[in-house]
């Protein structure tokens, strides 16, 4: 069963993982609904692990940049991960400028991130 | 709308569920059958307007409203009478300090509705006022009132704050005769509270370099204990921030950067433009984060430019960013002019989608005269 928040859709494809789809935007008007989709996520479902989908993403601002970041801190302490998946260009752009790809380990499809973390 | 809540206080169990069922196409909707629950609803979340009744069992209207406008934060909730009251003495009544609206029933739904919505719309304006002046407040207090006046140098300094701008700042300070240290960065966020998270980052940099230039002048090692701060600190907890710290030794011509995420400053000659500085992790992500220094020289007629992202994530009129890449390409139109910051901004903007930055802008321009 998938659960949403808002606009997001999170689908747990394993043990305490769960699939967020970010869609066309992850900036200031939307990244509230993004962190409450996470945090509803870990609270009901205990998922400690997150694979974010960028396919189409066209923009990903600092403020969705910085609320990815919170969920990654709120996760790295159960063991768990941030990782992205299909990454768009202009999320690539951004993801350089601020070398989190030191961080969040990057993936070509979903599938493929779901077996990394499986 | 839907953000906002509507708090109903109603006995007559009809007239409640059909306000309910009406208001809550358009807000967030919470009823209480009286004005204890009232009360308790607002202890729990405070509404952004109340529509009650007068006569209720427990605890009327009057008595409600009463209890409200004791407390400062509950006073300003705008509150709206709906009562079948028809006679002028309580109609008087009711018309006290700190009721917006008075209405009798029967009443037209379609006139309560306009009247919520008129309130509310007052209240968003104001509260859009107050941010403004307060996120201009900020944003003043954000930027240094001088710039360095050193011999054989320009230095320009460009900020133009957006309402719906983030947390961008800037300050310099200098630590020996002829030894400066710039710090510009951009605190993640949106609006008020990017700029308030960006006052107070700003203030733990400061301290930090004032604690630390004792002993190190390496921006690396500076920024490494305003990461650990940032990473160990449970009240910076939610603050993320990219920023470069630069230090300028004037007599040997010669900057020193360390860049945490932030954008890649360009150094900028005769010969063309070039990206300095690959950058490091942003702040407040990980604690083990490594930060390195870039040393660069400046030639005569070379000059070291940095700025934030809302230069290079500017939406051009063919639909494409600035970016890294287009800015260097533009500050060669511009290095020679009397104001390079003022002339960029200027072309920038004539070549834009729109007719102002959509985020805040920010540039600080040093160049070696001779």
């Amino acid at each position: 069963m998938q659960l949403a928040a808002m606009s997001f859709v999170a689908e747990p494809v394993g043990p305490g993982v769960a699939v967020v789809r970010i869609g066309k935007a992850l900036n200031f008007s939307n990244a509230a609904e993004f962190k409450a989709c996470c945090q509803q996520q870990q609270a009901e479902r205990g998922v400690h692990s997150f694979i974010l989908d960028f396919t189409d993403t066209g923009v990903l601002d600092s403020t969705g940049l910085g609320t990815i970041f919170s969920i990654y801190r709120q996760v790295t302490p159960q063991a768990g991960q941030v990782v992205f998946a299909s990454v768009s260009r202009p999320v690539q752009v951004v993801v350089q400028l601020t070398r989190t790809y030191k961080v969040f380990r990057q993936f070509a499809t979903v599938e493929e991130a779901q077996e990394a973390l499986g | 709308m839907k953000d906002r809540s509507i708090l109903i206080v109603e006995d007559e169990h009809t007239l409640r569920r059909l306000l309910e069922y009406r208001l809550s196409r358009l807000y967030r909707v919470r009823t209480a059958a009286n004005g204890l629950e009232a009360l308790a609803a607002v202890a729990e979340e405070r509404p952004a307007l109340i529509v009650s009744d007068i006569i209720m069992p427990q605890m009327d209207g009057y008595a409600l409203q009463e209890a409200l406008q004791k407390q400062s934060d509950t006073s300003v909730i705008p509150f709206i009478f709906l009562t079948a009251k028809t006679d002028a003495s309580s109609r008087a009544r009711g018309r006290r300090t700190g009721v917006d609206d008075y209405i009798t029933k029967p009443f037209d739904l379609e006139h309560l509705l306009s009247r919520i919505a008129r309130l509310l719309e007052r209240q968003q304006v104001y509260q859009t006022q107050l941010d403004a002046f307060t996120a201009q407040d900020f944003s003043q207090k954000l930027m240094p009132k001088r710039m360095p006046a050193v011999p054989d140098y320009h230095s320009f300094f460009f900020n133009l704050p957006r309402e719906q701008g983030g947390g961008d700042f800037f300050d310099w300070n200098e630590a020996a005769p002829g030894t400066y240290f710039f710090t510009l960065g951009d605190v993640m966020g949106k609006g008020l509270q990017a700029k308030f998270y960006a006052f107070s980052f700003l203030a733990y940099v400061r301290g930090t370099l004032h604690t630390h230039m004792r002993t190190t002048h390496s921006p690396a090692g500076l920024m490494s204990r305003v990461n650990q701060i940032l990473t160990q600190d449970e009240l910076m907890g939610e603050t993320f921030a990219s920023l470069l710290l630069a230090r300028w030794d004037a007599y040997l011509n010669r900057i020193t950067v360390c860049n945490a995420g932030h954008c890649r400053p360009l150094l900028v000659g005769p010969d063309g433009s070039q990206l300095v500085a690959d950058s490091d992790l942003v702040l407040g992500l990980s604690p083990d984060a490594t930060f390195t220094d870039t040393t660069i020289e400046l030639g005569p007629q070379q000059a070291f430019f940095a700025y934030t992202d809302g230069l290079i994530e500017q939406r051009l009129a063919t639909g494409e960013m600035v970016g890294e890449h287009g800015l260097a390409e533009a500050v060669q139109h511009v290095r020679e002019a009397p104001d390079p910051l003022e002339a960029l901004t200027k072309d920038l903007l004539a070549r834009s989608a729109e007719p102002e930055f959509a985020d805040d802008v920010l540039g600080f321009w040093l160049k070696r005269v001779r």
